[in-house]
């Protein structure tokens, strides 16, 4: 008895991704990601900031993340209140500093938004696919392959080393104030070893079966611009206009 | 097919070679079983057909070995991936991708094929494979049965000649290596060259060509499939190899339980004093159940085995003990109920990869030895190893080190999650005898098994689930 999904220290670490209703290719939504985080980072990019708030809500609505639809907006809202109504309440230089803060985290928080959406609907294949047929070279597509399989494996290891600190009497937070230097080690140690024995047969078995060889490699399911994607640029567009237009 | 002429082989760091002289030749169409000791060199001979020997494990190599009439040590490691076809023993840690079918077009897509031809080919291998059924969920989701089943198909799926397989079948149950065994025999009607390491051989006695018994690296003895399945017992013991019949053991009498989970249940007797009683215990993933048990108890000082399919919850049972589970219902020791930081507090367990319970620097810190410890780590074959950092121990040094700490944890429920797979015949009598003497001091012991051998001479008494009705 291997692996169950509920096997000692073996669970699934990914939830079970949604369907949206319009399908967009991997690649529009990582364009998605790449403009909003551009605009939004930018010196001026705080006056963005709304029309990639309503992006986010957009993408959650159409993949029925009605959670995020509504988390989102009422996340921003809340960080923007410390940003610029705070000050205006308690003029003193601490709050300034903390509201600088708080608009910087506005901007990643929308960021956040839009990325979600990039990885709740696009599976670690997909997501390679799409990097390949975007022609990125080899050393990204590999790499970003092989940290997307292995970011689960790590955290399932985590929690089994985790259990078994707690078998042993020297888990928990008891453990943790009392000896944080050797409670941080006993939980590394045992974890790089297991993730490291784990990472040396995924790759042997990934170079066996050609990840990385010299033929150029191609999809079962190659990625394909639709009318979602057009649908999608042309809303962000809009967006984008009116931001700049206003 | 496969020419190992003579061949040293010494992995960085370590002191001895691992393969020592080896020579062996395997013809095309061949099945053959690669068999012997812990630590004998059968993982490591595969890793030499395969190529990961020299191009991706280091060390030194004197001596050829060659596939299909070349140097392995001159082709590149993606074109010995198209002639081989590899299935390690822990299948799910292969996986790359998280679906069945797309891990069935990885090779594929790696080596260039047209789109076409990969859906045409992973439909063909889902069908030969029986793998339908599994196409609707996660590869994590899957038993360790079906992962296998999964892995064995996508190393078959580029169609390549050769077929390596590192002890296949060490977790699987009877019905899973039942499963395999009739793909093996579809894999030589279709001509392919097999070559497994394995300890389980039973179910290998009417596959295999030839057996191959390795020690301290190189050939020891050799056997026609036909003698080797004539072998008497007197002759594998005294190569330390495990039995070739399957051992029809007395079925040790069924545990006192009822549930859902629980296969032929027993009616509830009187509640006796000592050891662990189960009510009401159920669990559920993402809605789906996995535990139901109304009543079950494990008797203090008494084995009892967990039997049943890949994939019922028998795992789950020994996190719901230990008290790692979040779960309905109590569970009560020696009349007593305890929460589950109780739990944690009575319990040690043995997982199924145990370099994930080894905090400390030394074999002896480990173990925090006395004079008894010592005793035990020579029954164990540890005692030449205390100085030793016990992440630089063999695998199954590791295991059996586990062992020892649960031995000596003085916790009242002790919990073995197959602690027989990719054990050798010798070792699976000291695990044996750990168990046997847990439970002579009152320790309440539960043994979760596939593996027939160690059953028959460790269960007290048998707790066997089953898939719940209608998930």
């Amino acid at each position: 008895m291997t692996v169950t999904p509920v096997a000692v220290g073996e669970r699934s670490a990914v939830a079970a991704r949604s369907r949206p209703v319009l399908r967009l290719d991997p690649r529009t939504k990582a364009l998605l990601v790449l403009a909003t985080s551009t605009v939004v980072m930018a010196p001026n990019g705080a006056s963005f900031v709304p029309a990639a708030l309503v992006l986010g809500v957009l993408l959650a609505l159409n993949e029925g993340a009605w959670r995020r639809a509504v988390a989102l907006p009422a996340g921003a809202a809340c960080v923007a209140a410390f940003a610029y109504l705070l000050p205006l309440a308690v003029p003193h230089p601490a709050v300034g500093t903390f509201a600088i803060m708080a608009a910087y985290l506005v901007r990643f928080v929308v960021i956040g938004g839009v990325a979600l959406h990039l990885l709740s609907t696009t599976s670690p294949t997909e997501l390679t696919a799409a990097l390949r047929a975007a022609r990125l070279p080899r050393a990204i597509t590999v790499s970003a392959a092989v940290m997307l399989r292995f970011l689960p494996t790590i955290i399932a290891e985590a929690r089994a080393v985790y259990d078994a600190m707690r078998l042993r009497g020297i888990g928990g937070w008891g453990g943790m104030l009392r000896h944080p230097v050797l409670s941080i080690e006993r939980f590394t140690v045992p974890l790089i070893a297991s993730s490291l024995r784990v990472a040396e047969d995924l790759s042997a078995s990934a170079l066996l079966r050609g990840l990385g060889s010299v033929s150029r490699p191609t999809a079962m399911r190659p990625p394909r611009f639709g009318v979602a994607d057009l649908a999608a640029v042309l809303v962000t567009a809009s967006l984008a206009t009116v931001t700049v237009l206003r | 097919m496969i020419r190992i002429d003579g061949v040293r082989w010494t992995y960085s760091g370590a002191d001895a070679p691992t393969l020592d002289g080896l020579t062996l030749h395997v013809r095309p169409g061949e099945t053959v079983v690669l068999c012997g000791p812990s630590g004998c060199g059968k993982s490591t001979a595969l890793r030499l057909m395969n190529g990961l020997i020299p191009h991706f494990h280091e060390g030194e190599l004197e001596g050829g070995a060659h596939l299909d009439g070349q140097a392995v040590a001159d082709l590149p490691l993606d074109r010995l991936g198209r002639r081989t076809g590899t299935v390690l023993q822990h299948p799910y840690r292969q996986f790359f991708t998280d679906t069945t079918e797309t891990e069935l077009a990885f090779a594929l897509e790696n080596f260039g094929e047209p789109a076409e031809h990969i859906r045409e080919r992973v439909t063909t291998v889902l069908d030969e494979h029986h793998l339908r059924g599994f196409t609707d969920r996660r590869l994590q989701e899957l038993s360790g049965g079906q992962q296998q089943q999964v892995a064995c198909a996508a190393a078959a799926t580029h169609r390549p000649p050769v077929l390596l397989f590192d002890e296949p079948t060490s977790n699987l149950s009877a019905a899973a290596i039942e499963r395999f065994t009739a793909m093996l025999t579809r894999l030589r009607a279709e001509g392919a060259t097999v070559v497994i390491a394995e300890h389980r051989l039973h179910f290998l006695r009417d596959v295999a060509d030839r057996v191959v018994a390795l020690r301290d690296g190189r050939v020891h003895t050799e056997w026609s499939g036909q003698e080797f399945a004539a072998l008497d017992d007197a002759t594998l013991h005294a190569e330390g190899l495990r039995g070739l019949t399957l051992i029809s053991r007395p079925a040790p009498p069924p545990a006192v339980a009822h549930g859902a989970s629980v296969a032929g249940p027993t009616p509830p007797a009187g509640v006796p004093e000592n050891g662990v009683v189960l009510r009401d215990v159920r669990c559920a993933f993402r809605g789906r159940r996995v535990l139901d048990i109304e009543e079950a108890f494990l008797p203090a000082g008494a084995i009892t085995a967990v039997t049943g399919p890949n994939g019922v919850g028998k795992s789950t049972l020994a996190r719901v003990l230990t008290g790692l589970q979040r779960h309905e219902g109590d569970m009560f020791l020696d009349g007593r109920r305890l929460s589950r930081t109780q739990r944690q507090r009575a319990s040690a367990i043995v997982m199924q990869d145990v370099q994930r319970q080894l905090f400390t620097d030394s074999v002896e810190a480990e173990l925090r030895l006395d004079a008894r410890s010592q005793a035990l780590l020579g029954d164990l074959d540890l005692a030449h190893l205390s100085d030793r950092h016990p992440l630089s121990l063999s695998g199954g040094q590791q295991q059996r080190l586990v062992v020892a700490a649960a031995r000596l944890s003085a916790r009242r429920i002790v919990v073995f999650d197959e602690p027989s797979s990719g054990v050798d015949r010798r070792h699976l009598h000291s695990i044996t005898q750990v168990m046997r003497d847990l439970a002579a001091e009152g320790v309440v012991v539960l043994l979760i098994s596939h593996d027939d051998e160690l059953l028959a001479g460790a269960a007290d008494q048998e707790l066997r689930l089953k898939a719940i009705d209608g998930t």
